[in-house]
């Protein structure tokens, strides 16, 4: 019976951290290059989202363009014509699991022979923007949450034991 | 599964948040607020849970545990759910706080039934506590995705596609939740029965 125990305990701790090293949020990063925007998708920093369906809309809610992530959570697409608005990228990754990018009318401009520093600087600003999501404090959340929960239990009781 | 913002219309919100607050209200009529200790352990377990994935084949599941949930809570259930979900979706932004009324009836719905249903099976022996648990894993999950393409129904009329989908997208995870709830139910038993409403009586 002891055994029985022990082998229940271990596999109870051993799923604890395999568990945690797959918590994730989903994240879409995208960016304008020579007449195309190139996506990257992923669940925290680690794992790509494969297969996922990527929905491009513009301000209104237009549809412009749809696609799916590879195998590396890639997707890339000509500039879409004729657009004369912000374009919002979403990216679904399941019931629930969602992320969007908004790219800004003005970086959707093909001649940037005169920006080009510019756009160096924007693709700098936005990869340090994709370095931040993949950093969020995902454990201070975690630790958090259960914390609330538990003070929010500790706040019915006392109020019940203070109405009886 | 849970249903993020702007995807059911207006009346299927309406009415998950009526149910939602309606069960919430029987279930902290319910508490036995000297058990609050437990429903708090139980919240935390969930809002913890659905932060766990794991690759299957081509796709990524995550847990759930509304089944375990359910069976050591019963109504109380409901609002250690709401307020685990409620978190969820504030924090990671899992499901949308227009939807947090459906979301909550998807998933607490399926976790009393199996409260009803299996726990007079636990402590009868070791072999039926176990399948009691594994069954409340397995079927809560099923129910939930059952609730989850008909919440989807009334807005899209696709339930018999939708629900198929969904389903077969959660196998792994009825097999994987109801081995845990199989086993975590057994472990309890013999570490720590207090948790067990049963075994109160």
């Amino acid at each position: 019976m002891k055994i029985k125990q022990v082998l229940i305990l271990v596999l109870i701790f051993a799923m604890l951290p395999a568990g945690f090293a797959f918590a994730h949020r989903v994240i879409i990063f995208a960016w304008v290059e020579d007449g195309m925007i190139y996506t990257e998708s992923s669940f925290g920093s680690k794992r790509k989202a494969k297969d996922c369906v990527i929905t491009v809309i513009d301000e209104k809610g237009l549809l412009i363009h749809k696609g799916q992530t590879d195998q590396e959570g890639n997707y890339s697409f000509k500039i879409p014509e004729k657009v004369d608005s912000d374009l919002i990228l979403k990216l679904d990754a399941g019931t629930g699991h969602q992320a969007q990018w908004r790219i800004s009318k003005n970086e959707l401009v093909t001649d940037h022979s005169e920006n080009d520093i510019q756009v160096a600087k924007d693709i700098q600003a936005a990869m340090k923007e994709k370095e931040k999501l993949e950093e969020s404090p995902f454990i201070f959340k975690i630790v958090g949450g259960i914390g609330i929960i538990f003070m929010l239990a500790l706040a019915v009781k006392f109020f019940k034991r203070k109405i009886s | 599964m849970h249903i993020a913002e702007g995807v059911l219309s207006g009346p299927v919100l309406a009415s998950g948040a009526v149910l939602a607050m309606a069960g919430t209200a029987i279930g902290l009529k319910k508490i036995d607020y000297d058990r609050i200790v437990h429903v708090a352990i139980l919240a935390s377990a969930f809002f913890v849970a659905s932060l766990i994935h794991v690759n299957v084949g081509p796709a990524s599941v995550h847990l759930i545990l509304n089944g375990i949930v359910g069976l050591l809570l019963g109504f109380a259930a409901i609002p250690a759910i709401l307020t685990a979900l409620f978190l969820q979706s504030v924090f990671f932004q899992y499901g949308g706080l227009t939807a947090l009324g459906v979301n909550v009836v998807v998933m607490a719905a399926p976790a009393v039934l199996v409260h009803y249903l299996f726990l007079p099976l636990l402590g009868k022996s070791s072999t039926l506590t176990f399948v009691a648990g594994f069954l409340s894993g397995l079927l809560s999950i099923l129910c939930s995705s059952l609730l989850l393409g008909l919440s989807l129904w009334f807005t899209d009329k696709n339930f018999f596609e939708t629900s198929l989908v969904i389903i077969t997208a959660h196998i792994p995870v009825m097999i994987i939740e109801g081995i845990i709830t199989g086993f975590c139910v057994s472990f309890l038993l013999k570490v720590y029965p207090e948790i067990i409403p049963v075994k109160k009586k």
